[in-house]
């Protein structure tokens, strides 16, 4: 049985359910497969993403093991042209994209794409571009010798850049460093998008790489934590629009995000304690979405083996939700992915309602946390696909 | 809900000046904060100067982060954060219950961390480096630094669409306290000097060698630079509740995409995105009394924005100055930096000059740059330009209280 106990709304936000967002298409690429369907099908069988990355980069790993993709480029799913400059958070940041707009039933065409936007989220780019770059300039006696077609690779915003050329798509295009909390805080970022009336539609995600430097950053500050979930990378992109208008026009979206919220506390250990705002978080996502506790029917948590972020997870879940509700651990089949883990849970749900008509309308809640303190809940309610495909 | 938002408080870390006082005492003066290079070893570059903040000291400024834990560029948003709320001059304990939070923009995060790290890297190997500065990575920390110096539990959300990044951060927290999401939102920027993009920026072309001269028939590139800009944002109604000084209005923003290259702007998108910022700020262009640049200082940058301005405003364009010209690139940083000075010009009654101006540019005759010298006048509504690599033009529009 669910606890029923919210903490106490302590911030000041207003009990109010604004218009909401649809989320009518979606895309994934990770190590467990790549695709709506394909995603769906994995996570039906419970199959793993963990691959073999010995000689994936020159660079010695730390691990012969991550949930990454060896033979992944593209071009194979692009095509060459256009595409041999993209570091590989653009590249999965794209193609995530493209696969969103492959599994709608909108389209961009030149009526839309003034008001089609792109919102993706990431740690700090692809580390790996900018890193190749800095070391450019450190090594031989010309250090301005850095290669000038590659220097937009450094900046953040290169995969919604890149996406907005490749797709046409002119409206509001946004890039939000939230590590372990960015699909959240991309979702969020929409939301306020969308409900200010300045843009339509958006395709709304997060990206993250694999690479010797992400191995390596993982492996020196946490190796000693047992039950690490290995490494991984991947991307997940929505389709997002306003609820309302999506109904108005007889579709059925595949999901409705009722509600998205945010807070900063103290890093693990320190105050505020992130556990209790955690809590405090659901809470409040859940009366924005007018929904009571006793209603979750899952909860898909960022959980990837390291004690003291799961444990803020499990405390902030736990006090909101109670011990019993059902915790989908998305990393567990596509490993831990950093900037993408939010978006990846949230398109784990999203696949546990694709084949499952007895599911719709169950809500579940997505849940994040940062070791800086940050944590986040978002809320949706899910349905399922009528046929495989929205364009039949 | 459908509150006014207003500007209370300013916190610039800057080359020219920390704190509004020195800051807005240097625009006016058209100080120059460009300097040699200091924070790396720039032998070997044929360019060696930028606008640095060599005396940025953060363990002076902060009262809560304890400084090792973090990267510069994190130290830089706090830092002008922390300002920012002084000079908003609300109490810090009403701040720290309220709903409020932060909305920080920049290029390239903990760049100095990276270059850190990938100096580990290439010296002693991957297998080595600092755990510590591993963790400092992410730069979502920008805006949790902030978050942390003054005690917000709010949201902490940090933009990165590169050089326009700011005013993204600006557009947000005005919104979040229109809707009344929040009462009280720090929005702003930062960026730190970084041998990766001062490579880069030479490599494109895009470096000038000593003087950034915006809008000049001579004009050659940008000087890259650093600093943390910060903005106390809250609902008019609190400010007058509370006494505050009002600095200015955010009337609105506008938000688009070039989709059409990574570096080279787009006039007709970027005019786009100034009607967009005019219809959602409630103005037309007639209202516009000065634009606060893009400016880089580049060839192009500077001609792609002047078309923008004459297809919007006609031949008789409102005056447009650069600050760059005194400050560098500030990347992530510089629409902050352009709102700080805006907020400023509206308040005080004077438009900031575009220094270094020596010829004037046949090709760009309706520009009125504002040369050399800060001009007395009485702005009732300003815009303030930022573009960026990507594509990702915003705009912001700030307004004198009425």
């Amino acid at each position: 049985m669910n606890a029923t106990a919210i903490t106490p709304d302590t911030t000041g936000h207003r009990d109010v359910r604004e218009n909401t967002l649809a989320i009518t298409g979606w895309g994934v690429v990770t190590s467990l497969a790549i695709g709506a369907e394909e995603f769906t099908t994995a996570i039906g069988e419970g199959r793993s993403g963990l691959r073999d990355v010995t000689g994936m980069f020159d660079e010695e790993l730390p691990e012969h093991e991550a949930f990454a993709m060896p033979d992944f480029k593209v071009r194979d799913h692009l095509g060459r042209k256009g595409t041999s400059f993209f570091d590989r958070s653009t590249s999965l940041g794209l193609l995530g994209c493209t696969l969103a707009l492959d599994d709608t039933d909108l389209t961009v065409t030149d009526d839309n794409r003034d008001r089609f936007g792109i919102v993706l989220g990431t740690t700090a780019g692809s580390i790996k571009a900018t890193s190749d770059y800095s070391r450019e300039t450190l090594e031989g006696d010309k250090p301005f010798r850095v290669n000038p077609v590659l220097f937009p690779n450094t900046v953040m915003n290169c995969a919604a850049g890149q996406s907005a050329i490749w797709l046409g798509l002119k409206g509001v295009n946004a890039t939000v460093a939230g590590g372990r909390l960015a699909g959240l805080s991309a979702l969020r970022y929409a939301r306020n998008q969308i409900r200010r009336g300045y843009a339509d539609a958006l395709l709304v995600g997060s990206a993250e790489e694999f690479s010797p430097h992400t191995a390596w950053f993982s492996h020196r500050q946490h190796a000693a934590e047992e039950g690490r979930v290995k490494v991984g990378e991947g991307s997940a992109v929505f389709v997002v629009e306003n609820a309302e208008e999506v109904r108005a026009q007889g579709r059925t979206p595949d999901a409705e995000v009722l509600a998205v919220e945010v807070g900063t506390y103290g890093a693990p250990g320190r105050e505020p304690d992130a556990g209790a705002g955690l809590a405090d978080c659901i809470g409040r996502a859940l009366r924005r979405a007018a929904v009571e506790p006793s209603q979750v029917r899952a909860v898909a948590t960022g959980e990837s083996g390291i004690a003291r972020l799961d444990d803020i997870e499990r405390r902030g879940i736990e006090s909101a939700l109670g011990a019993e509700v059902w915790r989908v651990r998305a990393s567990e089949w596509v490993g831990e992915c950093q900037s993408a883990s939010g978006s990846l849970q949230l398109a784990a749900l999203l696949a546990g309602h694709r084949g499952h008509p007895e599911l719709d309308g169950a809500v579940s809640v997505v849940t994040s946390v940062s070791p800086d303190g940050g944590v986040g809940a978002a809320v949706l309610r899910g349905w399922h696909r009528a046929r495989g495909d929205h364009r039949g | 809900m459908n509150r006014r938002v207003v500007i209370t408080g300013l916190g610039p870390v800057s080359s020219i000046g920390t704190g509004v006082t020195a800051f807005g005492r240097a625009l006016r003066a058209g100080t120059s904060g460009i300097s040699a290079i200091s924070s790396f070893d720039s032998s070997g570059f044929p360019h060696y100067m930028a606008g640095e903040v060599p005396d940025f000291d953060p363990k002076a400024l902060l009262r809560t982060l304890s400084t090792s834990e973090w990267g510069r560029t994190s130290l830089f948003a706090a830092a002008a954060a922390r300002l920012a709320v002084e000079d908003a001059g609300i109490d810090e304990k009403v701040l720290a219950g309220a709903a409020a939070g932060s909305s920080i923009g920049t290029t390239s995060g903990e760049s100095q961390v990276i270059e850190a790290l990938t100096a580990e890297w290439v010296h002693s190997g991957l297998d080595r480096i600092t755990p510590a500065y591993a963790a400092q990575v992410p730069a979502s920390r920008l805006a949790t630094a902030v978050n942390q110096e003054l005690g917000l539990t709010g949201e902490a959300v940090t933009l990165s669409t590169a050089c326009s990044a700011s005013n993204y951060a600006l557009g947000y927290a005005y919104d979040q306290i229109v809707t009344g999401d929040a009462d009280y939102m720090i929005a702003g920027g930062a960026d730190s000097v970084c041998r990766w993009a001062h490579a880069g920026f030479y490599r494109l072309g895009a470096l000038t060698e000593k003087v950034c001269s915006p809008f000049d028939k001579d004009r050659s590139g940008i000087l890259t630079g650093e600093g943390g800009a910060a903005l106390f944002l809250e609902s008019l109604e609190s400010a007058t509740e509370r006494g505050a000084h009002i600095y200015a209005e955010v009337l609105g923003y506008g938000l688009n995409c070039d989709a059409n290259h990574m570096v080279a702007p787009d006039p007709v998108s970027i005019a786009a995105c100034m009607r967009r910022a005019h219809h959602n700020a409630g103005i037309a262009p007639a209202d516009v009394d000065y634009i606060c640049a893009h400016g880089t200082g580049t060839p192009a940058n500077d001609a792609m924005e002047a078309q923008a301005v004459v297809e919007v405003f006609g031949t008789r364009p409102p005056p447009i100055s650069s600050i760059k010209s005194m400050l560098g690139h500030t990347m992530g940083a510089a629409s902050g930096f352009g709102a700080i000075a805006s907020a400023l010009a509206l308040d005080e009654g004077f438009l900031p000059p575009t220094t270094n101006y020596r010829t004037p540019d046949p090709e760009l005759p309706a520009i009125d740059p504002v040369p050399n010298e800060s001009r007395p006048a009485q702005p009732k509504v300003v815009q303030n330009n930022g573009f960026a690599f990507g594509g990702n033009n915003a705009i912001t529009i700030l307004g004198r209280v009425a």
